[in-house]
């Protein structure tokens, strides 16, 4: 048995061990609901658009913008989106087994220090490294989104995917990859972004022709790379809720785990304690035993 | 048929309700949209935006964006929007003062926010001019 000196250590370090998870559940959980609610709020404008974009696709020629026209695919163009810290669960691990799963040839651009540091480390072609903050301004994606649309368009690479942790819950956090451009599987991702609405107001389209103003391309020209920024915007919001919901579960069931094995720990203190008490009282029994 | 008008801006959804008229500033000037209007799609400018639901009439002040018409649903979606009766006054001022200054004193502004300063601009002055010209 471990002598009581050795278990009272222990139970210092478990503690403060406990203290500073406590605390980061605490921050994490702030901040969460601050990211959780930009999610949420920005879900409404992402659904909205995406009705905009489904009105137009089904009235417009598919050629008539470089963004909707299916290319074959030479290189991929993957956005990670991972967190600068650690400390938040399988999330990170998560996103990087689908980035191993990406077979033949793909440029990474990176938003988060881990992601970066994984793309180096496995020796993969990374471009360009955002930095985006906690608060995540608009300003910070729309970078990367036009560095993104520049390259696309030059045809560096022929599709833009984001591989991110997606926001369902606090709880639950599913890494996906999600592709962006070209638009050309329209329905497929109106699935997407009706799943991360919840809701779909039920809409019988009118069949008459549209009328576009100024004019079709213009407006298209407008309106497309407006919708690539801003939905590069959201998921990279869904990605920071996501981030810090694991981080304060993380850090939870960290605090939990340390309570309990403080609890034990304490438990095998007193038994020690007592023992070495219960042997002390023997002893002097015995020395007056032989006296007498 | 009443018409329905959804204002989403990233922030927040500022306006749904159903509607008799409303009157929408768009690239190409402004745009009344009527029940029975044929499916549209328009670029909105700053400026603004008229509701007329019975005979009552609001004013929102909208920076840009894009408005769809489709089967009577008027969904317009913009950087900001506010209603009139939101407007501070002097909130706006100041922060119009402060981009304003901002444009004139920073010399080596990058694109981006030259074009952010820029819009604030814009779309104070736009609260403003609605704001006053009520009084």
């Amino acid at each position: 048995m471990a002598s009581t000196r050795d278990i009272r250590r222990r139970i210092k370090s478990v503690k403060n061990t406990r203290q500073i998870t406590k605390a980061m559940e605490l921050v994490a959980a702030s901040k969460m609901k601050k990211a959780q609610q930009a999610a949420l709020a920005g879900r409404a404008y992402a659904q909205l658009m995406a009705d905009m974009l489904a009105a137009l696709a089904n009235r417009v020629e598919e050629s008539q913008h470089p963004f909707l026209v299916q290319r074959p695919v030479k290189t991929r163009g993957i956005l990670l989106v991972t967190t600068d810290k650690g400390l938040c669960g399988p999330l990170n691990a998560n996103l990087f087994k689908l980035v191993t799963e990406i077979k033949g040839a793909a440029k990474y651009y990176v938003i988060g220090r881990k992601g970066s540091q994984f793309i180096a480390r496995t020796k993969r072609d990374m471009v360009a490294e955002f930095p985006v903050t906690d608060r995540v301004a608009f300003s910070e994606v729309k970078v990367a989104a036009e560095f993104m649309v520049k390259q696309f368009l030059e045809g560096v690479i022929d599709t833009i995917e984001v591989i991110y942790p997606r926001f369902k819950n606090t709880l639950v956090q599913e890494p996906v990859v999600r592709p962006v451009l070209p638009l050309a599987n329209l329905k497929e991702f109106m699935a997407h972004v009706k799943a991360d609405a919840h809701h779909q107001p039920a809409r019988n389209a009118d069949t008459r022709e549209i009328l576009f103003e100024p004019n079709a391309t213009q407006v298209l020209e407008a309106l497309l790379p407006f919708y690539v920024n801003r939905h590069l915007y959201q998921l990279v919001l869904s990605a920071k809720a996501s981030e810090h919901s694991a981080r304060m579960v993380a850090m939870k069931t960290a605090k939990d785990n340390a309570t309990k094995l403080l609890g034990d720990l304490t438990l095998e203190y007193n038994k020690a304690r007592q023992a070495g008490i219960t042997q002390e009282i023997l002893e002097i029994a015995a020395a007056q035993f032989a006296a007498a | 048929m009443p018409l329905t008008l959804e204002i989403v801006t990233p922030e927040a959804r500022v306006y749904s309700d159903t509607i008799d008229t409303v009157v929408i500033p768009t690239v190409e000037g402004e745009v009344g949209i009527l029940p029975g209007h044929i499916p549209l799609l328009t670029q909105v400018e700053h400026g603004e935006l008229r509701v007329t639901k019975g005979n009552q009439t609001h004013f929102l002040a909208v920076s840009g964006g894009f408005a769809e018409v489709d089967n009577d649903r008027v969904s317009i979606l913009a950087e900001h929007a506010i209603t009139e009766e939101k407007i501070d006054e002097s909130a706006v001022e100041t922060a119009l003062k402060r981009a304003e200054q901002e444009l004139h004193e920073a010399k080596h502004l990058d694109p981006a926010q030259y074009e952010h300063l820029q819009s604030m601009v814009r779309y104070s002055g736009t609260q403003l001019a609605l704001k006053r010209r009520r009084r």
